[in-house]
């Protein structure tokens, strides 16, 4: 795992008013890394000085020379686009510089990723919230990019966006890239965060560790709570989705130690388990929440 | 740059919020040349200031065409806030460049004017729609979202700079020399209320032109100052 950025004692303030003081945290490739904090707590701020759109008032940033390219997707999805993909793709492109043949390749493989090929040619006004997000997140990977920075991805996507956006930077991750967010989504800190930082009075305060070495709590998710009877006591339901009037999708968390014994169960009432994840400790992070008053 | 001026072309275009001020702008010369004949400078003089209030409107709606969302997504790639400022003002330029010209050849073209047009009604008449154009643009950029965050404020402040222009155009006499720091709107209906059988354009005619470009480019550049320090 490689230092990719390093920002150290970085303070920003606005009219007067500090919005960062003393920030001080580092990147690591192939790890998704969460920021969370309460609203106007300089999250944002911090995201663009990690990206270079703003300069800080004062401190260091130190970037790993093998860093070509940073994405950045805001906190606002474009609402209003008035091209199909491939134009928008080809604009935000020549935008940078890129040259048309080498953009032409790299929108068809981003398409293909992104599961948009078969809208390339329709205008995206008329495209859901989830699809937008989506154009946003390939705007950003037009270059190769070690490292992808975005402002609360979920915001505003109903649950079924959420958990293709999610799936999807988990895969981004598996791709090697380096991804810094902030949300105040606990599932997508449960799920995806390898590390959540936390900030509080305009500095980070506390970082929850290596997802790896918490994940004492493994989430199935099935179709249906037909199956979920005679599980082990540990067994608890955290979510039911609605999906259509037929269909329902039940996210049940057990302890590690019960995993093998509510997989034997589950098979044996014929479940189709659609995906199994280890989760950071669900207490964790409430913990962090909570002790800040909810305010995240 | 080229290709971010032609996705803020296409942007604006594909708003459809030109509508309402290109209408204006249309019907406003139709009605002004409906009667024949016209007098040559006072007709230019008078579509020169219909313009100027139509700029106004085409420039807040050209900065604020582009999704809030997408700016922040452009700017990132565009790297730079002056090339993506610099953008937008040429789309503005543009547009300004373009209806200068219809407004100075649609009536030769029409026959709406009594006597033979010359060469010097002609430039006369470009320049005073042009600059009053650039000089709309450049005022009411400082009035657009960038600076002003209430829209409602937009409008109102955009119409008071555009309208106090003209205020001070009627009182110049009595303002005295602070009048040099006002929107120099006056120079140009003052330099238009020459005789149509003006043959030559007087030099000065030229540096009072000059000075409505020069007080436009120093309103752009107060606007870039401002643009950054907020950042």
């Amino acid at each position: 795992m490689r230092e990719l950025l390093v920002l150290k004692n970085i303070t920003k303030t606005y009219r007067g008013k500090p919005v960062l003081n003393d920030a001080s945290f580092s990147l690591f490739s192939n790890q998704i890394t969460a920021l969370v904090g309460r609203n106007g707590s300089g999250k944002s701020t911090l995201l663009k000085i990690a990206g270079g759109i703003i300069k800080p008032d004062s401190g260091s940033i130190h970037r790993n020379e093998q860093m070509c390219n940073v994405g950045y997707v805001p906190e606002i999805t474009p609402a209003v686009l008035p091209f199909t993909p491939v134009e928008y793709l080809m604009y935000m492109g020549k935008i940078r510089g890129m040259q048309k043949k080498e953009l032409q390749e790299r929108i068809s493989d981003l398409l293909d990723i992104f599961g948009l090929q078969h809208v390339r040619n329709e205008r995206m006004t008329g495209f859901s919230k989830g699809m937008k997000q989506k154009a946003a997140i390939m705007q950003a990977m037009l270059e190769e990019t070690d490292m992808l920075i975005l402002d609360e991805p979920l915001s505003g996507l109903d649950p079924g966006a959420q958990q293709e956006v999610e799936g999807l930077l988990v895969d981004l991750k598996g791709k090697g890239l380096s991804i810094l967010l902030t949300c105040h989504e606990t599932k997508l800190l449960e799920q995806a965060a390898d590390r959540v930082l936390l900030i509080d009075d305009h500095r980070i305060t506390e970082t929850a560790g290596e997802k790896e070495n918490e994940a004492n709590v493994i989430l199935f998710v099935i179709p249906s709570e037909r199956a979920v009877d005679s599980l082990p006591s540990s067994a608890k339901i955290r979510q039911q989705t609605v999906l259509n009037t037929a269909e329902k999708q039940i996210e049940l968390a057990v302890e590690k130690h019960d995993t093998n014994k509510t997989l034997e169960i589950l098979l044996k009432n014929k479940a189709s388990i659609q995906a199994v994840y280890p989760l950071r400790s669900s207490t964790d992070i409430q913990h962090y929440f909570q002790k800040r008053g909810g305010g995240v | 740059m080229r290709g971010l001026i032609h996705y803020q072309l296409l942007t604006y275009i594909r708003s459809y919020q030109y509508i309402p001020p290109l209408t204006m702008y249309i019907l406003s010369l139709l009605i002004n040349y409906a009667y024949t004949p016209n007098p040559i400078l006072d007709s230019y003089s008078f579509t020169s200031l219909v313009l100027f209030f139509i700029m106004g409107w085409f420039t807040v709606t050209i900065f604020h065409a582009e999704d809030p969302g997408q700016k922040q997504i452009t700017l990132f790639h565009a790297k730079s806030l002056s090339v993506y400022y610099a953008a937008l003002f040429t789309v503005c330029l543009l547009a300004a460049l373009v209806f200068s010209m219809i407004s100075t050849v649609y009536p030769v073209m029409a026959g709406s004017f009594g006597i033979a047009v010359r060469s010097s009604h002609f430039i006369l008449g470009f320049l005073a729609h042009f600059s009053l154009a650039v000089l709309a643009v450049s005022l009411s950029s400082l009035f657009t979202r960038e600076l002003v965050k209430n829209k409602t404020n937009t409008w109102w402040g955009v119409l008071s700079i555009l309208i106090g222009s003209v205020v001070v155009s009627a009182l110049e006499k009595s303002i005295g020399w602070p009048v040099w720091l006002m929107p120099p709107l006056y120079l140009s209906l003052d330099m238009m209320s020459a005789t149509d059988h003006i043959q030559k354009i007087p030099i000065l005619f030229y540096g009072k032109f000059g000075w409505i470009f020069l007080y436009g480019l120093l309103c752009i550049l107060l606007f870039s100052g401002a643009v950054k320090r907020k950042m």
